[in-house]
């Protein structure tokens, strides 16, 4: 019994919807972000998230004499950026839990959204030889001091001068730790799978003895970031009427 | 029989348990994780916001004086995130809130809120993944 058209393109049909919809259901997720210009390390095909990734490690510290008289004077009721909805560093922004970052890698720039307080950080890529690169200066946030970005290799190299002395710190037991105007800090970021390392290397000769490290660790995430929309106003609340 | 979420008001520290809590960002500086309150009242306000959320508690202390106490939660996307009804909650409605004690007075993280019709809430602070059905419950 011959076929009729009609039922021949109805089987044609189905067998299209069928695997159309067994694509769909097995496609590799999107890009959260463009791909990278060759040679750049992919940091970009996903949302990055604190939560999940791993413990983060503080080498050990040890506080000059003013150092210590700055951390020992920390008043947590009054001393927080976050009252003001400004990033105390980097470490304290990177250290947000909970908070998205997302990085677009361009041929002359990386930019670098944190949903935590809404900050952008788009910084020119350098030669890291110059002595004088193209730093990035976020005027709301003067304690981020201006970033000069580069990569060696695998490695998203940000170093960062020129912060506005305060607290890098205002979590946990490391509430209080100083940075002055000196303070150089280089962020070496780099990806292990599904994992986003942040290592970074701080150096204030004013607060610290020597120089020690702090190891981050974030892990890939499928949410978008939302607006985080700080109001000043808002967040210096922290006791009733 | 009155419910005993009506504004009874009494403010109890249950005990100082010990708990294994994340620090959440300023927590720890700001809450004392070993020492857990309990308060009930009336919400007089609800602001999702980021970084903190919070709740204006009316609270009747043991002299019968109403007292206000600010009760702190997670940012207003973190709770989106991990689906905490945030529509359930609407000024005027007694709630039993259990959490860790301020370093500042009559101010508390929020651990567990009660509704009036015996509902337990968590702020799950964990980002659930896009598209999942979530429940406060």
């Amino acid at each position: 019994m011959m076929r009729s058209p009609t039922s021949s393109l109805v089987v044609v049909l189905m067998l299209t919807s069928t695997v159309s919809a067994f694509a769909q259901v097995n496609a590799a997720p999107s890009r959260k972000g463009p791909v990278p210009p060759p040679g750049q390390p992919d940091l970009s095909d996903v949302n990055w998230i604190l939560n999940g990734g791993g413990p983060t490690v503080f080498s050990a510290w040890t506080l000059t004499p003013d150092g210590k008289r700055r951390m020992d004077a920390y008043d947590f009721k009054t001393d927080d950026p976050a009252y003001s909805c400004t990033a105390a560093s980097w470490t304290r922004a990177w250290l947000n839990p909970n908070a998205l970052v997302h990085i677009t890698q361009g041929p002359d720039f990386v930019r670098l959204q944190h949903e935590f307080m809404d900050i952008d950080r788009r910084i020119p890529l350098s030669n890291p030889r110059d002595p004088n690169p193209k730093r990035l200066r976020i005027p709301r946030h003067p304690q981020l001091g201006a970033s000069a970005a580069w990569y060696e290799g695998n490695v998203l190299t940000i170093d960062t001068i020129d912060v506005a002395a305060g607290y890098m710190e205002t979590i946990a037991e490391r509430a209080g730790m100083p940075q002055s105007a000196r303070m150089h800090t280089v962020e070496r970021v780099h990806r292990e799978g599904d994992r986003l390392v942040i290592e970074t290397t701080y150096v204030d000769p004013v607060n610290y003895q020597s120089p020690f490290v702090s190891t981050i660790r974030y892990l890939k995430n499928d949410w978008d970031l939302m607006e985080y929309g700080c109001i000043p106003e808002e967040a210096a609340i922290t006791s009733p009427r | 029989m009155k419910s005993p979420l009506v504004l009874a008001g009494l403010v109890l520290v249950i005990s100082t348990i010990a708990r294994n809590s994340t620090a959440h960002h300023s927590t720890v500086v700001n809450f004392d994780s070993n020492r857990e309150v309990t308060i009930s009242g009336v919400l007089t306000e609800i602001r999702w916001l980021n970084p903190h959320s919070r709740f204006r508690v009316d609270v009747r202390n043991p002299e019968g004086r109403v007292e206000e106490w600010l009760v702190e939660m997670g940012a207003a996307n973190t709770l989106k995130r991990a689906g905490f009804p945030t529509e359930r909650f609407a000024v005027g409605d007694p709630v039993t809130i259990t959490g860790a004690a301020g370093r500042r007075d009559r101010a508390v993280l929020l651990r567990e809120v009660t509704l009036s019709n015996g509902t337990h809430l968590t702020p799950d602070m964990r980002p659930r993944a896009p598209g999942r059905d979530v429940s406060g419950e």
